[in-house]
């Protein structure tokens, strides 16, 4: 059952996608929302609750258990097609969220990490990480949030 | 509505007391509604716009505090976010000195941020240059290999301070950017190099809230060198301008009230607070707009203004709606009060003053007649009153109609207005009537001078339904003080004056005197006594032979009124028929004479005398009496007289009144075979013509004519005429009033045809009648001379 259904959610992300990225103009890979395999999480996270914990706004996912976002190196595409996508944001935008953040003292960005490879060795040995990779690169040691 | 009632008056007159009039006028012209709504609404407009203006002064004031106060707030608030910051910057690039210093290798950096002690690399980049100026270690690569050639990495070699670098635009980013750095030491002490730390300047200004500051407000961190490290207004960043330091940063505490200024730096007017900040050479600002920050007060001043435009709008229109309203309620009010003025007028008016001519009437006359007699008393004047009777004007009514008679009494009485001054009074007492109050005389001559005037005034011809009429008056007059002191006697005395005028045949005037007092009594007895007289038995009939002139032979008798009064004993026709006719009893009486002569005549034969012709003297009114035709049959019916030996007698002036309806009486009588005499012929002007229409029986000629008829030519020559005319009409012709054997003779010889007289005729009782007819019988049998 949940299988189907998460197949379903696929594609439809992946139409969705398609369609941005055409729109994009960019040979930029699919970005998913990831978490580890372990990651007890199984409901689907809403695009706000995933907004949310990579803008600091969020500390938690919806069953409680602490959440630690892992983003991407400043400049990569994968990080800036992953805000873009899920935020509608701007990496200037982003910078300057995380500017007043910072300088009202109210959080700190999340840790960064190089590429896609070390965001899935963080998340397998951080059941409680969360990160972005692009779709071509999810296996079985992670789990894609279908976010909607 | 709030109009000045005089209930309302009264209550403040009592309350207020007579002190305060000024007030009470005050309270009375106010609570008339055309100044109270007026009142009202300037009241109340001012009340309105009082409070609106109030209203809009208390929220600026309010905005203006509250601005002033969150600038302040505001201010604080920054001062201790960017103090907070620089702290931290510091404390970062003091961790990286102390580490750097303590392993004196350029994997510091690396290391500290593995271990998450620097500040996310996002904002802040961090890096370490040698003493030659190359950077040797960054955590982001850097924008520059070396500075040696900046500011800040030489003002380092000699100082060991904190260094805030000018801004300068990034050329990949276009960010402004700030630099801050920190001197490196060498385990001797000598220059190392720099750590420092590249911040975006919109690092600073990143607390910037449109909710809080708006859109045009300022959030900025300004060094004490006068140049704009960062600011912000909106959503715009900026730095590097220079601005008079001591000009923004106020060099002790900032007042409680800030008031705004125009910011130098943008022009825009702004509540401004600037903080120099503790232990660094730099200042925040934070302005507030002026225009956004008072921007609600303004947009409610309009609403406000808008309201109490529309509120005084409607207020005013309320008013004039109800101002106008009032004002014509009392406008009707007024009118109502002034028609009830002008009719309570009208009524006084037609209460004093005769509907027709509009004269004063009898009530008014009598009120100025007793004025002007106590008047006359104080100042021992004179005055006179006047009656004044339209002589024949009964006639005039009967003739041409109560309209005409209406207008003949109008013109008559503007005629007698024309005859008198100003101050004399003309009044109508009813009828034909009239009454004149001449309350000054002057001179003796000026009652008889207006008496002539008004005579000739009214003979004067009247035109009435197109045709001409003539009346006359008749006046009485009375003066006080002698003929009277009181309304009553002044009045009396003057009607009886007017009797007397009428007696002496009309058209002339009379002033009251004692011995028409004496007639006035006489009549008053007269007239008392008169209408009790026929239920008292007190008339008697007499009988006058007429004769034939021939033969002497008895013919007729005529009736003859005798009143044998109680108290004055017998009195003559000629006393009291006038009064009778003016009391109206005239017809009452005439029924019983002619009732009384038929039943007298009746008797007679019965007693075995002959048939006599029986004459009867009938008045005017009698004659005119509408029920006279159906009287006679009745009478004539109940005593069973033969119809043609009644003769009524009417006079010849009597013919001449209304033809017409004359005719249709004559004819009434002809028709139930009465005979027809014309009483006193001679004096009148009736011609042949005139009396050839009349069915008349007998003329009778005036004892007048009789009396001169054995010596005066011209009387004998009239009778003759008469004689002539009566023959030729076929009428008998009877002469009245034959005293002597000579006018008999002479008639006889004129062919007269009977006679009535003292001559052998005096008048008799009934009794007597038998005795003189037995007496003629006898006589007759042996002389046929009736003359002895």
């Amino acid at each position: 059952m949940k299988r189907t259904m998460s197949l379903k959610n696929c594609v439809h992300l992946i139409v969705i996608g398609l369609a941005l990225s055409l729109r994009a103009g960019a040979a930029v890979a699919e970005v998913v929302a990831v978490v580890s395999a372990r990651n007890p999480v199984t409901a689907t996270l809403s695009n706000n609750q995933v907004v949310d914990i990579f803008l600091g706004k969020a500390s938690r996912f919806p069953d409680g258990s602490q959440a630690v976002p892992i983003d991407q190196s400043e400049g990569s595409a994968v990080r800036d097609e992953f805000y873009l996508k899920f935020t509608g944001k701007s990496p200037a935008q982003i910078k300057a969220h995380w500017s007043k953040i910072i300088f009202t003292g109210r959080g700190r960005p999340p840790r960064e990490v190089t590429n896609s490879i070390e965001v899935k060795k963080l998340l397998a040995k951080d059941p409680n990480a969360i990160g972005y990779i692009e779709q071509s690169l999810v296996d079985s040691s992670v789990k894609v949030l279908l976010a909607q | 509505m709030i109009s000045d009632s005089p209930a309302n008056r009264t209550a403040l007159n009592a309350t207020r007391g007579s002190s305060a009039v000024t007030l009470k006028n005050w309270f009375s012209h106010a609570a008339e509604s055309h100044i109270l709504f007026p009142a009202i609404a300037v009241l109340v407009l001012a009340v309105i716009w009082g409070t609106t203006l109030n209203l809009i002064k208390v929220e600026r004031a309010s905005a203006e505090h509250s601005a002033s106060v969150s600038s302040r707030e505001l201010a604080e608030t920054y001062e201790a976010q960017v103090i907070r910051a620089l702290r931290e910057i510091d404390q970062t690039l003091k961790l990286v000195r102390y580490a750097y210093e303590s392993a004196r290798k350029h994997a510091t950096l690396s290391d500290l941020k593995a271990k998450t002690l620097l500040p996310p690399d996002l904002v802040f980049v961090v890096s370490i240059a040698d003493n030659k100026g190359d950077i040797v270690a960054s955590t982001r690569p850097p924008e520059k290999k070396n500075v040696a050639d900046q500011e800040y990495f030489e003002s380092q070699r000699s100082v060991d301070a904190l260094s805030v670098s000018r801004p300068w635009k990034n050329k990949v980013s276009s960010e402004w950017q700030l630099q801050f750095s920190r001197r490196l030491n060498a385990p001797d002490g000598s220059f190392a190099g720099i750590v420092m730390i590249a911040v975006d300047a919109g690092y600073f200004v990143s607390g910037y809230e449109v909710d809080k500051l708006g859109e045009h407000g300022a959030l900025g961190v300004l060094g004490t060198d006068g140049v704009f490290r960062a600011r912000r207004s909106g959503d715009s960043i900026t730095a590097g301008d220079t601005v008079d330091y001591a000009a923004v940063v106020p060099a002790t505490d900032e007042p409680n009230d800030i008031r705004p200024t125009i910011n130098a730096w943008d022009g825009v007017l702004r509540y401004t607070s600037a903080r120099q900040l503790y232990d660094f050479p730099l200042a925040i600002v934070v302005g507030l707009s002026e225009d956004e920050q008072l921007a609600a007060a303004r947009q409610n001043k309009r609403t406000y203004l808008w309201r109490a435009s529309a509120a005084s709008l409607l207020l005013i229109l309320v008013v004039s709606v109800l101002g106008r309203l009032s004002r014509q309620l009392v406008l009707s009010r007024q009118r109502e009060v002034e028609e009830q003025v002008a009719h309570a007028a009208r009524v006084e008016y037609l209460a004093y003053h005769d509907g027709l001519t509009t004269l004063p009437n009898r009530s008014l006359f009598s009120k100025l007649l007793s004025q002007s007699i106590n008047e006359a008393h104080r100042y021992k004047r004179r005055l006179a009153v006047m009656f004044l009777d339209l002589d024949h004007f009964k006639h005039v009514n009967d003739t041409l109609g109560h309209e005409s008679g209406d207008q003949l009494l109008k013109e008559v009485a503007t005629r007698l207005k024309d005859c008198l001054r100003e101050s004399d009074t003309v009044a109508r007492l009813g009828g034909d009537e009239f009454v004149v109050l001449l309350p000054e005389l002057d001179e003796e001559k000026y009652v008889s001078t207006v008496a002539h005037k008004i005579l000739s005034s009214v003979a004067k011809p009247f035109i009435l339904m197109g045709d001409e009429f003539r009346v006359t008056a008749s006046i009485g007059i009375s003066t006080y003080p002698q003929d009277g002191l009181d309304e009553q006697t002044l009045t009396k005395n003057a009607d009886n004056a007017m009797y007397l005028a009428k007696e002496e045949g009309k058209n002339n005037f009379q002033f009251f005197s004692e011995k028409l007092h004496a007639n006035s009594l006489e009549r008053l007895t007269l007239e008392s006594g008169l209408r009790h007289a026929l239920e008292h038995h007190e008339f008697e009939l007499h009988y006058q032979p007429m004769r034939d002139m021939r033969s002497g032979m008895i013919t007729g008798m005529e009736a003859v009124l005798r009143w044998h009064h109680p108290d004055i004993g017998m009195v003559v026709p000629t006393r009291f028929i006038a009064v009778a006719e003016e009391m109206g009893l005239m017809v009452p009486i005439g029924k019983w004479v002619i009732r009384t002569a038929c039943l007298q005549n009746v008797a007679w034969q019965h007693r075995g005398l002959p048939r006599l012709k029986m004459a009867v003297n009938l008045t005017l009114r009698q004659f005119f009496d509408e029920n006279l035709l159906a009287d006679l049959t009745k009478i004539l019916a109940d005593t069973g007289m033969d119809a043609t030996l009644l003769e009524l007698e009417i006079t010849e002036s009597l013919l001449m009144r209304d033809v017409e309806k004359t005719m249709r009486v004559l004819n009434g009588l002809k028709d139930r075979g009465i005979r027809i005499a014309i009483d006193d012929f001679g004096i009148g002007y009736s011609s042949l013509a005139t009396l050839k229409q009349f069915p008349l029986d007998t003329i009778k000629i005036d004892r007048s004519l009789i009396r001169d008829v054995a010596s005066v030519d011209e009387d004998k020559d009239m009778t003759k005429a008469i004689v002539a005319m009566g023959r030729t009409l076929s009428l008998t012709v009877v002469a009245q009033g034959v005293e002597t054997k000579e006018q008999a003779e002479y008639l006889r010889e004129n062919a007269c045809d009977e006679f009535q007289g003292f001559y052998l005729n005096r008048p008799v009782p009934a009794e007597q009648v038998a005795e003189l007819l037995q007496t003629q019988s006898a006589i007759s049998d042996t002389d046929a001379n009736p003359a002895d």
